[in-house]
């Protein structure tokens, strides 16, 4: 799983070659087997990721590298190490602006109005394969301040799992170093750390609506328990999956949420060819699948 | 519109001197691009490109730009044409003409902004005619192109109420058209079919403008109408919108102008449209360079 880290001092070097057409079909590869997408205008990036991995297996040119990514037996473990490269740096808090934007100004006024015609006042998160917990804290924080406006008077919990026991802790300590916080806006920084050390620690207010559980997305029997979430949220897990397990975890999140819920994936993650029960919505910046009223009618699904 | 309301809006556009002119490289320009690609004649274009000298010298300092690497530095107009690319020339010859339309101290909305979503939204609309097979794909992108003109009929035919109406748009967050529709009681779809309709340009790009936010029945303005309506959705949601945020949620499957197509274009029902967004990612850096070339002059 990928993990916090420095920014590659690759990252910011000009990289040539782009215009290799091998690029293309290393990046459509990526995508066919992950379901991440690398638009063009983030060739660098993909280009300077494989040149780190073409270095460690002994590619010296990118056809080299897109030779060993197929060839069996090593295509496997050559694609989990890419995709690790990729997602590197990925975890952080406050990642992606566009969805957060999504969440409070779309997502959020949406679940309130139809829950409210039922008379619920909760709403409840899951942040499948949260790794050392900057997502579910994100989520927390963003909920805790639309308890302000939208959500006066409600309640929410954001459930987190993951498969790592260490991640697990390390998120139940929830002390993130600068780089992890890089882009939280200055006011939640005020309203929701303190500093401890060298790092910064995740206010005793944002804390009780975490909890951390260890979970395997493929054990069945658990998931089978993971029931009534209004959004779901699994950026860069499912891309180490195979196609079935994808499916059937896909299907698990798919009955786990109550409908009108939302499934967010990663920013360019797509869930082409892996379900057709979810409707892909998108916001200004930002796409979610969704599980409308309709098609649950349709199917029978809880 | 209101009932009666486009008579009075037609009296009112054309009964006055700001009525915006059609650029004179534009009908020479469109007769040019009117054939198959293998037909156009590129020592017209490099004729046309030559005419104006702002556009000439962007021409070739785009060329010798940084997204084009050459090695040798250019320094004449054909070369920079044939290294641009036909269409990409064509993408600056129609930004420049149509960004003189109305003098510079006269937009209301920042120019920046309404080209880059004006020729973003042409780029998806020629894409997504690619895709599903729609025969003219020229045509999708020129609609696409000139879809909002009714911006520059409003900046210049009702400027102080079109600021008011574009500074509620933002301050709400609303669609353009609507505020336009509360405050004007007609919207740039409106307006852009009366300077469309007096420029002559041909009748299913007149349709495309003013169908675009509201296509009602999606058979009346045909394959073109939707394309440019789901395009404009598209771009207002992928950073090539009117430089506010406006939020909304959009089930592209569902909408009208989509359920449309795939009755015309089964083949629209197996795109990967997760992939086709984040491709457009794309277009917002191709668009951003090209705007910035043409106003950088």
């Amino acid at each position: 799983m990928p993990n916090n880290s420095t920014v590659m001092a690759s990252e910011q070097l000009p990289v040539e070659g782009l215009t290799d057409p091998v690029w293309v079909r290393i990046r459509d590869l990526i995508y066919q087997v992950s379901g991440i997408y690398q638009a063009e205008n983030k060739f660098y990036l993909l280009v300077s990721r494989c040149h780190v991995r073409m270095k460690a297996v002994g590619a010296r040119t990118p056809r080299e590298y897109l030779d060993f990514l197929m060839a069996r037996p090593n295509r496997d473990a050559e694609m989990r190490n890419l995709l690790n490269e990729i997602t590197i740096g990925e975890t952080c808090l406050f990642r992606s602006m566009p969805q957060i934007e999504a969440l409070r100004k779309v997502v959020i006024p949406s679940l309130a109005e139809a829950k409210k015609k039922l008379s619920f006042t909760k709403l409840r998160f899951w942040s499948a394969g949260c790794s050392t917990g900057e997502e579910p804290y994100t989520l927390a924080m963003i909920l805790l301040e639309e308890t302000q406006t939208t959500l006066k008077g409600w309640t929410f919990e954001v459930i987190a799992t993951d498969l790592n026991d260490r991640s697990i802790a390390k998120a139940q300590e929830g002390i993130y170093n600068d780089y992890a916080v890089r882009y939280v806006p200055p006011d939640f920084m005020r309203k929701y750390f303190t500093q401890s050390g060298s790092g910064f620690r995740v206010s005793d207010t944002v804390r009780p609506y975490v909890t951390f559980t260890r979970l395997n997305m493929l054990d069945d029997s658990k998931m089978l328990f993971m029931r009534g979430i209004d959004a779901i949220f699994c950026c860069n897990v499912l891309i180490y999956f195979d196609g079935k397990s994808k499916t059937r975890t896909v299907q698990h999140f798919y009955n786990a949420l109550l409908s009108n819920g939302y499934f967010f994936l990663g920013q360019s993650e797509s869930l082409y060819g892996i379900s057709e029960k979810f409707r892909l919505v998108h916001f200004p910046g930002a796409t979610a699948y969704w599980k409308a009223a309709e098609s649950i009618q349709k199917t029978g699904a809880a | 519109m209101k009932t009666g309301s486009l008579d009075r809006l037609r009296s009112r556009i054309t009964s006055i001197d700001a009525m915006p002119t059609i650029p004179v490289i534009l009908r020479p320009l469109l007769r040019c691009l009117d054939q198959p690609a293998e037909q156009i004649d590129v020592g017209r274009i490099v004729e046309l490109v030559s005419y104006d000298k702002s556009i000439a010298a962007q021409c070739v300092r785009m060329a010798n730009s940084a997204l084009f690497g050459r090695a040798q530095p250019v320094e004449s107009v054909r070369t920079a044409v044939m290294n641009l690319g036909i269409w990409r020339v064509r993408d600056l010859l129609f930004s420049n003409s149509l960004s003189q339309v109305i003098p510079a101290n006269r937009w209301i909305v920042d120019p920046v902004v309404f080209w880059r979503h004006s020729l973003g939204c042409a780029l998806v609309c020629r894409k997504f005619a690619e895709i599903i097979g729609y025969a003219d794909t020229e045509k999708a992108y020129l609609a696409g192109l000139l879809h909002d003109i009714g911006i520059l009929v409003n900046s210049m035919v009702v400027p102080v109420e079109f600021r008011a109406t574009v500074e509620k748009a933002s301050r709400e967050q609303i669609p353009l058209d609507e505020a336009e529709f509360a405050t004007l009681g007609f919207t740039h779809s409106d307006s852009g079919r009366v300077l469309g309709e007096a420029w002559k340009i041909p009748h299913d790009l007149v349709q495309a403008i003013e169908l675009h936010h509201d296509i009602g029945d999606p058979g009346r303005g045909g394959p073109l109408v939707a394309l440019v309506h789901l395009s404009d959705l598209l771009c207002r949601l992928r950073n090539l919108g009117y430089g506010y945020y406006e939020p909304r949620q959009v089930d592209f499957a569902n909408e009208p102008g989509w359920l449309y197509l795939v009755m015309q274009f089964p083949n629209l029902a197996d795109l990967d449209l997760a992939r086709f967004t984040f491709t457009l990612d794309e277009y917002a850096k191709e668009v951003g360079e090209l705007v910035a070339t043409v106003f950088a002059s």
